[in-house]
C-alpha cells in the first residue's frame, strides 16, 4: 500500500498551508472578537479554487475530491476554524445540486458559488430535532404553480450571509428539498443564536410564512428530499467536521509543542518534564489515527463508494476526530498554563470551536447510533 | 504579440531550517539532505513579474532549473503558478559550479532552447546570495541587464523602463529588449498556486538535459569551469563567548551589563 | 583574459573606486585600507580606478586614503552609472594594465558591476568577502577570500588560484576605513574613456533620485541595537528605540520586522539587507538564522536577548539572556539608566 499523498496533493496542502499563515494567521484572532462574517477570506477562498473541490469544471468546479477538500480543510482549520466550518456547510447545497439537481439548478448557483462570490446554507434541523427529521413540521403545500412553504428551521449555520438556501420539508407524508433564494417573499432570517465558538459565523434561524416558490425549485424527485438531505450530510457535512476537527487538533499540538520547547520553568523548556511530554504524546498519537481514519474514508469516497458503502467508515471518522480535536485542545490549554487561556496564544479560542464540532452534521450520538445499529445487524 | 520569457529559478533549503544544516567543518561540506526545500523567495517574485507580462502580452514562459530530478518541488510550483514548461538541467559534470561556471551552462542551454525577449532572476538566492548569476549569463548573451528591479513599466514593444534600487533612493533605467532582469522582493506580490493550476501540473512539460544534450564544453561548467574554490570551513576570528547569564531576570540582566562595561562594549 | 597567475606576480592591487552623484561612497574608502595591508604584504603597487564626470577632486582623496596612482576615467556622459559603458570601460583598462587583484565594494552597483566584468574578463568573483589575506594553501602563498559560511560562526576560505585577476567585492562597514593623509602623493593617470553611442543604444541610466535616510545613520554607529520577530510581543519597536537612545545606538531590524512596519527596510541587518561591524551589537528576539547573522558577524561584542534556550543566536553572541522580552527589555532600561543618573553628593 502506498500511504504517500500525491504530489497534487501535497502541492494543495503546500498552498492551502500558505494561504493560512499569511492571509488568515493575521487577522484570526480580530475576526474573531469581531464576530461579523468574513467575506474577504471566502472569496479568496473561491478564488484559489477551493470551494468547488467536489464540483464538477463544467460548473466552475475544479473535481479535485473529497480528500483534497479533507486537506484544505484541515489547513484552513489549523488557523482559522470557521472558514473551514464554512466549507463544511457551504458544500452542503454544492454538493446536493451537483448531484440531485438539474442542469438548469447547476448552471444557475453553482458557478457564482464555486467563485464565493455567494455562499450558501443548508437547512434540515427544526425544533423537533436534528437528530429526529422525520418529524420534522414544515410544510411544502402542493400547488397547481408551485409550492406554499411554512415552517420554521433552527440552529442552521450561515443562513444570514447566505445567497441561497437549501432546505427540507414536507409534502404529505414525503419529503422534498427545495432552494429558495434571499430576497423571496415569505423567506425571513429570525434569529442569530449567541455561540460560544465559530463566532464569526452566524447560526440563524429561519421562517418561512406562507413562502411561495416555483416548482423548479424543487431538487431532485418528489418524496426523495431526506434521501437526499441526509446522503449529503453524511458525503459532506460528516467529513467536512471531521476535517475542521483535524485541524483544530494539528493547531493546538503545534501551538502547544512550541510552547512546551520554549518555556523555562526550573531553568528548563517544560518540554523536558514527563508529565508535558505525556500530555503531548497522547495528543501526537490520536492526532495521527484520527488523520488516517479521516483520510481513508475521504480516499475511498474518491474511488466511487457511496455514502451508503461508506456509512460507519464517515460517521467514525467524524465521531473520532472531534473527539481528538476536544481532547487535543483541553490539553494545548493545560499545558500551556495562564497563556493557555489568554485568547492571543489562539489554543483557548480552538478549543470554544471544537466544541461547537459535536452537533456538527449530527451529534455524536447519533453518530454511535449509526455505528452501533449498522455493526450488530 | 507574445513575449518569450525565461525565468531561471533555483531550488534552496528552507530558510526557517537553515539551523538544521550540518556542516563538515573538516572537510569543508554542507550536509543538506532531509531539511525541507523551496522556491527561492526572490525567484517567486521573478515568476510572478512573467506571469503578470504573460497575462498582459501573451506569450510562453519557460523556467529553467540546475539540479537533481528526484525532488522537483520548485518546478512544480513554477508549473502550477503558471509557468508553461520546465527545463532541468543535470549532469554530474555541472556539479560544483562558481557563478560564471553556472552561467555558462545555463547559456548553452538558451542556445539550444532559441531567442527570449525577455529573462528574469531573482536578485539573489537565499543560500549563497551572490546575486552573480544575472548579471555574467545576461553578459554571456550579450544583453543588457538590470539588477534590484523594484518596477517594470513597457514604453513599448520593443523597450522597456525600470526603476531599479541604489542604497539612497533609485534609478530609472530605460531597455531595449531582449533584456534580463534581476528582481527584488518590492517589485510585486507573489501569486499563491490556485487548485486549477495545481491540477495542471502533470500536463505540462518538463524537459531534462545533460551537458551532451546542450552541448556545453566541459570547460566551460562545473567544478572545471570554475576559477574559484573553496579551500575549508573555519570559525571566524577567536569565536564567541557564549556565556549565557544564570539566575532571575534581574540578576541575569544586571550580570550582563556589568560584563558588557568589562568587555568595553559600553 | 586567461592569464595563469601565481602570488609573485608583479600585478598591481586595484580598489574601484566608486562615486554617486559626486560623493565618494565610504566602501572605496575600507576597500584601500584592506588594499594597503595586501600590497605591503605582496610588494606591489596599489592603484585605484574611477569613473564619472568631474570627479578630479574625489580622485585626489584616493590618494589620500592610500592610492598610489588613481587611474582616473571622465565624461560627461558617466555621470550616472551606466551599465555597459562602465563594465566595457573598466575591463579594458584591466585587460590593458593587468591588475593582479581588483576589489570593489558590494554596493548596489558594484554587486551588479562587478560580475559583468568578472564575465566579460572570464575570470573568479567571490562576493561580500568579510576578510582577504595572505595566507597558505599547498605550502604556496595564495589570496584568501574569506566569505560568509553556513551558520553561527563559520566562514568559507576560497581561492583563486589560476584565473586573473582574481576578483572580491566587500560589503560596506566590514572593513575599516583608511586614514587621511593630505600629505600623501599620489599619481593621477587620465585615461581618454572611448564611449560611443552604442554604449547607450541598448541601456541607458536616465536619472538617479535620492532619497533621504531618517534617523542614525546604521553603517558608522557603533551601537547597533536590533529587533526581530521576538518584539512582537512588546507590540513596536518603541522600547527597542528607547534602549538604542540611552546607549547612543542606531536601530535596524531582521527581515520580519521589516515586514511588521516597526522599521524601514533600510535598516535591515541580514544577507540581503545591511552589513555593521559596531563595538556592540545587541540582537533582541531574533533567533539567528544564517542569513541574518552574516550581517553582523564583524561585530566586536555580540549582546543576544531570546525566549528559546536553543535558538542559534546564542551561538554567535558573547552574552547571552535568556528570557521573555517583556521583562528583560525594561530591566534592561532600567539597569542602564541607573549609569545615567547623576551621583548624589
Amino acid at each position: 500500500m502506498d500511504f504517500n499523498l500525491s504530489r497534487e496533493h501535497e502541492m494543495l496542502r503546500d498552498m492551502v498551508k500558505e494561504f493560512a499563515n499569511s492571509e488568515l494567521a493575521p487577522r484570526a484572532l480580530e475576526l474573531d472578537n469581531k464576530g461579523e462574517f468574513f467575506w474577504e477570506q471566502v472569496k479568496r477562498s473561491g478564488q484559489l479554487g477551493l470551494i468547488g473541490v467536489i464540483n464538477s469544471k463544467d460548473y466552475g468546479g475544479t473535481a479535485m475530491g473529497h480528500l483534497a477538500r479533507m486537506i484544505l480543510i484541515e489547513e484552513i482549520s489549523r488557523v482559522y476554524p470557521p472558514l473551514g466550518f464554512l466549507h463544511q456547510t457551504g458544500n452542503l447545497l454544492m454538493y446536493a445540486i451537483e448531484t440531485f439537481g438539474n442542469d438548469r439548478q447547476k448552471e444557475k448557483y453553482l458557478p457564482a458559488l464555486c467563485k464565493g462570490e455567494k455562499v450558501s446554507a443548508f437547512a434540515l434541523t427544526e425544533a423537533s430535532g436534528g437528530s429526529d427529521p422525520a418529524n420534522m413540521q414544515t410544510e411544502a403545500a402542493l400547488e397547481p404553480d408551485g409550492y406554499v412553504v411554512n415552517g420554521r428551521k433552527s440552529w442552521i449555520t450561515g443562513v444570514d450571509p447566505a445567497d441561497v438556501v437549501g432546505f427540507v420539508a414536507k409534502t404529505g407524508d414525503k419529503f422534498g428539498a427545495f432552494v429558495v433564494e434571499k430576497g423571496t417573499p415569505g423567506f425571513e432570517v429570525t434569529r442569530r443564536e449567541e455561540t460560544i465558538g465559530l463566532r464569526s459565523l452566524p447560526v440563524n434561524e429561519f421562517a418561512l410564512t406562507n413562502c411561495r416558490l416555483p416548482k423548479e425549485n424543487l431538487m431532485g424527485e418528489e418524496g426523495r428530499g431526506l434521501v437526499c438531505a441526509l446522503t449529503t450530510i453524511a458525503t459532506i457535512g460528516r467529513t467536512g467536521a471531521a476535517g475542521v476537527a483535524l485541524g483544530i487538533a494539528r493547531g493546538c499540538y503545534e501551538i502547544a509543542l512550541k510552547f512546551a520547547k520554549e518555556r523555562l520553568l526550573y531553568g528548563k523548556p517544560i518540554a523536558t518534564l514527563q508529565a508535558i511530554q505525556f500530555m503531548l504524546t497522547d495528543m501526537n498519537v490520536e492526532i495521527e489515527a484520527a488523520k488516517w481514519l479521516c483520510y481513508s474514508t475521504a480516499w475511498q469516497l474518491d474511488q466511487g463508494k457511496t455514502s451508503r458503502d461508506l456509512a460507519v467508515d464517515i460517521a467514525r471518522c467524524k465521531l473520532y476526530a472531534v473527539d481528538v480535536a476536544n481532547r487535543c485542545a483541553y490539553k494545548a490549554v493545560d499545558i500551556m498554563g495562564a497563556y493557555g487561556l489568554s485568547p492571543e496564544y489562539r489554543v483557548i479560542g480552538l478549543l470554544r470551536d471544537a466544541l461547537e464540532l459535536g452537533v456538527a452534521a449530527g451529534s455524536q450520538e447519533v453518530m454511535k447510533v449509526t455505528i452501533g445499529a449498522t455493526i450488530t445487524r | 504579440m507574445g513575449l518569450e520569457i525565461l525565468v531561471c529559478i533555483k531550488q534552496v533549503p528552507h530558510p526557517d531550517h537553515f539551523s538544521e544544516i550540518q556542516v563538515d567543518v573538516g572537510r569543508g561540506r554542507v550536509i543538506g539532505a532531509g531539511i525541507p526545500v523551496i522556491m527561492n523567495p526572490l525567484d517567486r517574485h521573478a515568476l510572478e513579474e512573467a506571469l503578470r507580462n504573460k497575462e498582459r502580452f501573451s506569450g510562453r514562459i519557460t523556467v529553467i532549473r540546475m539540479g537533481r530530478p528526484r525532488l522537483q518541488k520548485a518546478v512544480e510550483e513554477a508549473l502550477a503558478m503558471g509557468a508553461d514548461r520546465a527545463v532541468l538541467l543535470y549532469d554530474t559534470a555541472f556539479a560544483g559550479p562558481d557563478t560564471l561556471a553556472t552561467a555558462f551552462t545555463l547559456f548553452h542551454a538558451i542556445q539550444r532552447l532559441g531567442k527570449f525577449d525577455l529573462i528574469y532572476c531573482g536578485n539573489e538566492t537565499v543560500d549563497s546570495g551572490t546575486a552573480q548569476v544575472g548579471p555574467q549569463l545576461a553578459e554571456l548573451l550579450d544583453i543588457p541587464q538590470v539588477s534590484s528591479v523594484q518596477e517594470v513599466s513597457f514604453v513599448d514593444e520593443k523597450s522597456l523602463e525600470v526603476r531599479r534600487a541604489w542604497e539612497h533612493g533609485h534609478m530609472k533605467v530605460r531597455l531595449k529588449l531582449p533584456t534580463l532582469l534581476s528582481v527584488t522582493r518590492d517589485i510585486n506580490t507573489p501569486r499563491l498556486p490556485t487548485v486549477q493550476g495545481i491540477m495542471g501540473v502533470p500536463q505540462k512539460e518538463v524537459i531534462i538535459w545533460n551537458a551532451e544534450a546542450i552541448q556545453a564544453p566541459l570547460e566551460n561548467v562545473g567544478l572545471n569551469g570554475s576559477s574559484i574554490y573553496a579551500t575549508g570551513v573555519h570559525e571566524f576570528r577567536a569565536g564567541r563567548r557564549r556565556e549565557i547569564m544564570q539566575g532571575s531576570t534581574g540578576e541575569k540582566v544586571r550580570r550582563a551589563v556589568a560584563r558588557l562595561k568589562e568587555l568595553g562594549a559600553i | 583574459m586567461t592569464k595563469r597567475g601565481s602570488m609573485s606576480d608583479s600585478g598591481e592591487i586595484w580598489v574601484i573606486g566608486e562615486q554617486r552623484l559626486g560623493r565618494l561612497e565610504e566602501v572605496s574608502l575600507e576597500l584601500l585600507s584592506k588594499g594597503m595591508a595586501l600590497s605591503q604584504s605582496m610588494g606591489v603597487t596599489l592603484s585605484a580606478v574611477l569613473l564619472g564626470d568631474e570627479v578630479e577632486e574625489i580622485a585626489r582623496e584616493l590618494v589620500f586614503h592610500g592610492a598610489e596612482k588613481v587611474y582616473l576615467l571622465e565624461d560627461a556622459r558617466l555621470r550616472y552609472y551606466q551599465s555597459e559603458a562602465y563594465a566595457r570601460l573598466l575591463a579594458g583598462v584591466i585587460k590593458e594594465r593587468e591588475p593582479q587583484v581588483v576589489l570593489i565594494g558590494a554596493t548596489e552597483i558594484g554587486k551588479e558591476l562587478a560580475p559583468k566584468v568578472a564575465a566579460k574578463l572570464r575570470t573568479g568573483l567571490t562576493a561580500h568577502c568579510i576578510d582577504l589575506y595572505v595566507g597558505e594553501v599547498d605550502a604556496a602563498p595564495q589570496l584568501i577570500h574569506v566569505v560568509p559560511g553556513w551558520g553561527g560562526n563559520l566562514v568559507m576560505h576560497i581561492i583563486c588560484p589560476q584565473k586573473r585577476p582574481q576578483m572580491a567585492t566587500v560589503k560596506p562597514g566590514v572593513l575599516l576605513k583608511a586614514a587621511r593623509d593630505e600629505n600623501r602623493k599620489g599619481k593621477i593617470i587620465r585615461v581618454k574613456p572611448d564611449i560611443g553611442d552604442k554604449d547607450f543604444s541598448r541601456i541607458e541610466t536616465l536619472e538617479m533620485i535620492e532619497e533621504s535616510p531618517k534617523g542614525k545613520p546604521l553603517e558608522s554607529a557603533d551601537i547597533v541595537v536590533c529587533g526581530g520577530w521576538g518584539m512582537n510581543a512588546l507590540g513596536d519597536f518603541s522600547m527597542l528605540q528607547e534602549l538604542a537612545d540611552i546607549l547612543g545606538g542606531a536601530i535596524a531590524g531582521t527581515r520580519p520586522a521589516t515586514d511588521k512596519g516597526w522599521v524601514d527596510e533600510d535598516r535591515m541587518i541580514g544577507q540581503s539587507g545591511k552589513t555593521v561591524s559596531p563595538g556592540l551589537f545587541v540582537s533582541l528576539g531574533a533567533s539567528g538564522a544564517m542569513h541574518y547573522t552574516t550581517g553582523f558577524m564583524g561585530s566586536k561584542v555580540v549582546l543576544g536577548v531570546d525566549q528559546n534556550p536553543q535558538a542559534p543566536i546564542f551561538q554567535m553572541a558573547d552574552i547571552g539572556i535568556v528570557g521573555d522580552l517583556r521583562e528583560v527589555l525594561p530591566c534592561l532600561i532600567e539597569e542602564l539608566k541607573k549609569d545615567r543618573m547623576p551621583e548624589k553628593l
